[in-house]
């Protein structure tokens, strides 16, 4: 902070101003020598300027995260093999002494395991979903699987932090950062990256505002997290006996205040402070109509489930993030907690299905009879997948998988994606890939590819750098587009 | 020192001769493998007399500083170093020209000036040593020498940079191509080309004598033969190279250049396999061909982001003032005259924010008025938009007769009117519009009756209704408990539903509520000691809700001080015996937090002192962790003491706890104690944690933990 506050004061000097442009004039000839198209118009990288940089398919996200890895052999990756031979031994070919989580790496068995839950052909693309997932099975025709997503990572918070940011470390902005800087606010009267967070009944893995963080970006561009209570934004409301034109007449004197001190010492983030300030006003108005559901006519309640009325579950997130995402907002980030199955698959994850299925059938259902699912990308992932053996001890009734990070199921459905269609294929195991893998810098590289952005020209300078969500790998996979 | 000159320049003469020689009988000599070697030093050592000759020059400048005898002695040995060192790389450069494929041209013109520059330095020379007296000529070849250097050093640049290295970055590519009649080969296949194979196969770097840039010599093909035969790309040299392993000397692209991706690959033989043709454009092709399906992907994309408007973008300046909070203006993408506009937040809306978009008319293409109050004389307002594409209506109060405004706006594609009045007959104009591809009509005036009879009527459009078929009978959710936590004294239970018309039912006693039993719910209800809560939720057209099971606390009398008479395990310590009258509950999964007290290697005892003045107590609620699974369980007794001293108490009452038959979610439980009325000053409570944890556990014959949070008093 303290050296923005003294570069402010030596703009003022004729003497940094003449050794600054000195060293410019210097640097923008060296440039021109290390870069030979400094000075040429055309295709020079594109710093953002808040717009698509050809015409997207996509205008906006609803990223439904399924935290804690869903198993894909119990919801999408169909795999006959492994009821047949359950309790054999994993093969050694197959297995091929990839690595293992601490978890497991000290059984001395792997017997592979089926899924304990049938599956069956849905729609006329024939996708097979498992029956844990019976709403999902009605919309497969809108949806594109991918079933050869791959990540780096084996443990959660790595691999969720991968997933989310690019980077496994955990300092870099989020995807929907990304969006936000590279795309700007649709609707300046709410945030253009808000997160809604909720919690099944099954084992859990926490998520952490690193995952919404803007990293290096301007702090504009970090999610904001909505409260899981009834009161989805805290402090919305104006205290009582205060109206407001008292609240305007006071933002007026501080925005007044703070112009000055800005004046002084030129620090960007009292201007987004004030920025804030003023979009928080206007969400006095635009926030209480979106949050309230009481509106939503009968049908639409049932379509949800009747937990959507209840702030803070998944139910309630999908339709607050409907009416968030008619509302303009670019990115709106879901997480599910309760996914991680190391044991008592076969308790807990029709526990989590329940939790959710219905309402993400019907998120894509409602985007759809509004209009809005040809512009809107959304999405259901996860951190990585989970094995096809057994974790624990297996017996007829109940089973656990452990992490499996080589491949694993997601989806999207809506704006540009190919619908009604899969991509990619796993071997008969359900353990490595067979065909079409799927890194997670492509994901990120198509998701940007969709919303009009070229994941290479999406760049932000930090460091000495320039910084990508891609960082230096990803290609856009074409066969994910319509 | 004349002698060494002499040595020197005859070591030129020699080299001049030998390559002039072979410079002329070029096709007649062999190079031996090693002097090829030696051509490979061509490129380094010639920035040598490059600089030698600059420095003649820059002497030149400067010779008023020398006296003159000795400024000739320093041009002298200069001027022999620059001429042995042009000879020397004139003939490494022939022999490079031997072991390299460069483009016919370029590399004539660079040997025949190279070989001329080497010949001019030399006599150069020769005249400077000799015994004229023409000064102002003799520094006037060394000139000459340099302005034959640049010539000669740009040819050569010409050969390892290409054409208009130096001039490229200020020059603006052109846009490729443009046209729809544009060749699937222009559009999908020379863009890989371009990338991976034309910087070594072109006019003037015709590696291998291949050149690929120009589709005749493409077709011809290089010194191995033709590079594919059209139609097998299973007998196409160019695909076997690329196929080879990267390690084989032969594997194009080579080792360390941009390699080509399996789509790429893919797009390539599919492009040979359908007849390597140079012209067809897309639609010539059969659609069932595999380069249909491989570029059209790539075509298609393209063609997509690059919709040709012919308007003109409307001013920066304009756009920004059209922005405002409640209504964004901006265009699709980067450089694109086409503009979207959405209005936001219907308490702003004014009908004149609407007209100002008149300003943008010809590049509005999508609008969204979405949830705000427009009527249908409003509509007419819209018939300026002459090239919007996408409207979107939803939820405004719109009952249809304004639609025929729209009958102008024919480049419209879809249009959005779900959550309007709109009826069969009022959306009767739209469905004249030429481009019209979807229409949505879901919760509008139209059943879907009258939407299957659209759809028979107008083949061509999309109607969209609803997926969500209302068959099935769903569960409500529970009921909520809107006070958590402690209720103090004044606190009222109370509940709640937010769906709008349910019944709750409750009860306090342990009994199961359902849709005929339980005492229903009207207000709050105050409470006079812990109970366990059961409430149902139900309502007609659903089914009842889960039960909602929970404790709810109530405070109680607050001793004047509690202390613990045995130790809490060193790990699950929490803030010692204060934790028990803090009025905190603790978390069900989290037990390493300061509201627990965590027992196991002895039992729990704490002493309480109610002062001088003792409330008259009734039950003692003891409130615990039931998480089975982590090994906490219940106490298997509890028992409570009372005594007017801290020494002397008698034990009041025992109460013994069932032990769990299984595994279950973990829950905080509590353990009600009564007692006949009693006033002690004093009172000891003992709970015992598990000795021995039961068969069906994991950690069976184990001790077990007893975890407790609160003790309450009534």
């Amino acid at each position: 902070m303290s050296k923005e506050f003294m570069d402010h004061r030596k703009h003022v000097t004729r003497r940094y101003f003449m050794g600054k442009l000195s060293l410019g004039v210097g640097s923008v000839a060296l440039g021109s020598l290390l870069i030979p198209d400094l000075f040429s118009n055309s295709e020079s990288p594109v710093a953002s300027t808040g717009l698509p940089h050809f015409a997207p398919k996509a205008k906006r996200i609803i990223y439904l995260f399924q935290n804690g890895a869903p198993s894909q052999l119990e919801s999408f990756d169909y795999k006959p093999l492994l009821n047949k031979m359950t309790g054999q031994e994993l093969p050694a070919s197959i297995r091929m002494g990839q690595r293992l989580t601490g978890m497991t790496s000290g059984q001395s068995k792997f017997p592979l395991v089926g899924s304990y839950f049938k599956f069956n052909q849905h729609g006329n693309s024939g996708a097979w979903v498992s029956e844990m997932f019976p709403n999902i099975s009605k919309v497969v025709d809108d949806i594109c699987f991918i079933k050869t997503m791959h990540t780096e990572a084996i443990n959660h918070d790595p691999a969720l932090t991968f997933m989310q940011t690019g980077a496994q470390q955990g300092n870099r902005p989020s995807m929907g950062s990304w969006l936000s800087y590279g795309l700007g606010s649709e609707n300046k009267n709410l945030p253009a990256f808000c997160v809604l967070l909720s919690r099944g009944r099954g084992n859990g893995q926490g998520v952490y505002s690193k995952l919404w963080t803007n990293g290096f970006l301007d702090s504009v561009h970090q999610g904001v997290q909505f409260s899981s209570s009834e009161e989805r934004v805290l402090y919305l409301k104006d205290p009582e006996g205060r109206d407001r034109a008292d609240r305007r007449n006071m933002l007026d004197q501080l925005s007044k205040l703070n112009d000055l001190n800005y004046k002084e010492f030129g620090d960007p983030e009292i201007q987004a402070r004030v920025q804030q300030y003023e979009m928080a006003y206007r969400m006095q108005t635009a926030v209480p109509e979106l949050t309230d559901l009481s509106k939503e006519p009968d049908n639409i309640i049932k379509m949800y489930g009747s937990d959507c009325l209840v702030p803070g579950t998944y139910a309630a997130n999908c339709l607050l993030a409907r009416k968030l995402s008619e509302a303009g907002v670019r990115f709106v980030q879901l997480y599910h907690q309760g996914w991680d199955q190391h044991g008592n698959m076969v308790g807990e994850m029709p526990l989590q299905a329940q939790d959710t299925d219905r309402a993400t059938a019907a998120l894509i259902m409602d985007l759809k009879q509004r209009g809005l699912l040809d512009e809107t990308l959304v999405i259901w992932g996860t951190e990585f997948g989970r094995t096809n053996y057994c974790q624990g001890d297996l017996t007829i009734k109940n089973y656990g998988r452990d992490h499996h990070p080589r491949c694993f199921t997601m989806w999207m459905a809506g704006g540009g994606v190919k619908a009604g269609t899969t991509y990619g294929e796993t071997d008969e195991f359900g353990y490595n890939i067979a065909s079409n893998p799927v890194h997670v810098n492509d994901f990120h590289a198509t998701v940007l590819h969709l919303l009009g952005l070229n994941h290479e020209q999406l760049t932000f300078k930090h460091l000495g750098r320039r910084y990508r969500l891609t960082d230096v790998g990803g290609k856009v996979i074409s066969g994910l587009m319509a | 020192m004349q002698q060494s000159i002499r040595f020197f320049k005859n070591l030129s003469l020699f080299f001049l001769l030998l390559t002039s020689f072979i410079f002329l009988f070029e096709d007649r000599v062999v190079i031996p493998l090693w002097l090829q070697v030696a051509g490979r030093l061509h490129p380094a050592l010639l920035h040598i007399p490059i600089g030698i000759v600059v420095m003649l020059v820059l002497l030149l400048l400067v010779r008023s500083q020398f006296k003159s005898k000795q400024f000739k002695k320093v041009l002298a040995i200069s001027l022999t170093m620059a001429t042995v060192t042009i000879t020397l790389t004139a003939f490494f450069g022939l022999l490079l020209s031997f072991s390299d494929d460069y483009g016919a041209d370029s590399l004539q013109r660079h040997k025949v000036s190279g070989l001329a520059l080497a010949w001019l330095s030399y006599f150069v020379l020769v005249f400077y040593l000799s015994t004229s007296e023409i000064r102002m000529l003799k520094h006037a070849g060394i000139l000459l020498v340099f302005v034959l250097l640049v010539f000669v050093g740009h040819t050569g640049s010409v050969l390892t940079h290409g054409e208009n290295f130096i001039l490229a970055p200020l020059q603006t590519s052109v846009p490729r191509v443009d046209s729809v009649n544009a060749s699937v080969y222009q559009l999908a296949v020379m863009p890989v080309l371009e990338k991976k194979c034309f910087s070594c196969h072109n006019e003037k770097k015709a590696k291998g004598k291949l050149i690929m840039t120009d589709p005749s010599k493409f077709k011809t093909g290089g010194e191995s033969g033709v590079a594919f035969v059209a139609g097998k790309s299973d007998s196409s040299r160019m695909i076997h190279h690329i196929l080879l392993p990267l390690a084989h000397d032969d594997h194009m692209p080579p080792d360390g250049k941009p390699q080509l991706t399996g789509f790429e690959i893919d797009l390539l033989k599919a492009w040979i396999n359908s007849g390597a043709d140079f012209d067809k454009p897309l639609a010539a092709y059969n659609p069932t061909d595999t380069l249909v399906k491989l570029a059209g992907k790539t075509i298609e994309s393209y063609y997509a982001s690059s919709v040709n408007y012919t308007f003109k973008p409307a001013t920066p300046d304009l756009i920004q003032k059209l922005n405002t909070p409640f209504r964004s203006v901006f265009p699709i993408h980067i450089n694109s005259p086409a503009l979207q506009a959405d209005f936001f937040v219907k308490e702003y809306f004014t009908i004149q924010s609407l007209k100002e978009l008149q300003q943008i008319n010809e590049q509005l293409v999508a609008l969204s008025l979405s949830k705000m109050p427009i009527t249908d004389s409003d509509l007419q307002l819209l018939s300026a938009f002459q090239n919007l594409e996408k409207l979107n209506l939803n939820f405004t109060n719109l009952s249809g007769t304004g639609l025929g405004n729209l009958d102008k706006c024919s480049n419209l594609k879809s249009i959005s009117l779900a959550g309007t009045q709109v009826t069969p007959e009022t959306i009767k104009p739209l469905l004249s519009l030429p481009n019209l591809k979807t229409l949505y009509l879901w919760n509008t005036g139209i059943d879907t009756t009258q939407q299957h009879q659209l759809e028979k009527d107008y083949p061509t459009i999309n109607f969209v209704h609803t997926a969500y078929k209302d068959e099935s009978i769903l569960t409500l959710s529970k009921p909520m408990l809107v006070n958590e936590g402690i209720l103090t004294q004044q606190d009222l239970l109370t509940l709640k539903h937010t769906m709008p018309g349910v019944t709750i039912r409750y009860s306090l006693d342990g009994t199961k509520p359902d849709s005929v039993n339980g005492i229903i719910y009207y207000g709050p209800i105050k409470l006079d000691e812990t109970v366990k809560l059961q409430a149902v939720a139900c309502k007609p057209g659903w089914y009842c809700s889960k039960l909602l099971e929970t404790t709810v606390y109530l405070e109680g009398y607050k001793p004047e001080n509690i202390t613990l008479l045995t130790p809490a395990d060193k790990q699950y310590r929490g803030e010692g015996a204060l934790s028990l009258t803090d009025g905190r509950k603790g978390f069900v999964d989290i037990f390493k937090e300061p509201s627990w007290l965590g027992f196991r290697e002895n039992d729990f005892v704490s002493s309480v002192d109610f002062g001088n003045q003792p409330p008259t107590l009734n039950k003692v609620v003891i409130s615990y962790s039931d998480n089975v699974g982590s090994y906490i369980f219940p106490p298997t007794e509890v028992q409570i003491w009372g005594g007017q001293s801290e020494h002397n108490f008698k034990l009041l009452t025992t109460e013994k706890i069932t032990e769990p038959t299984g595994y279950r979610t973990p829950f905080n439980g509590f353990i009600p104690v009564s007692l006949k009325e009693s006033n002690f000053q004093y009172y000891k409570i003992v709970a015992k944690p598990i000795a021995k944890l039961p068969k069906w556990h994991g950690g069976k014959g184990q001790k077990g933990w007893f975890f407790v949070d609160e003790v309450f008093f009534y």
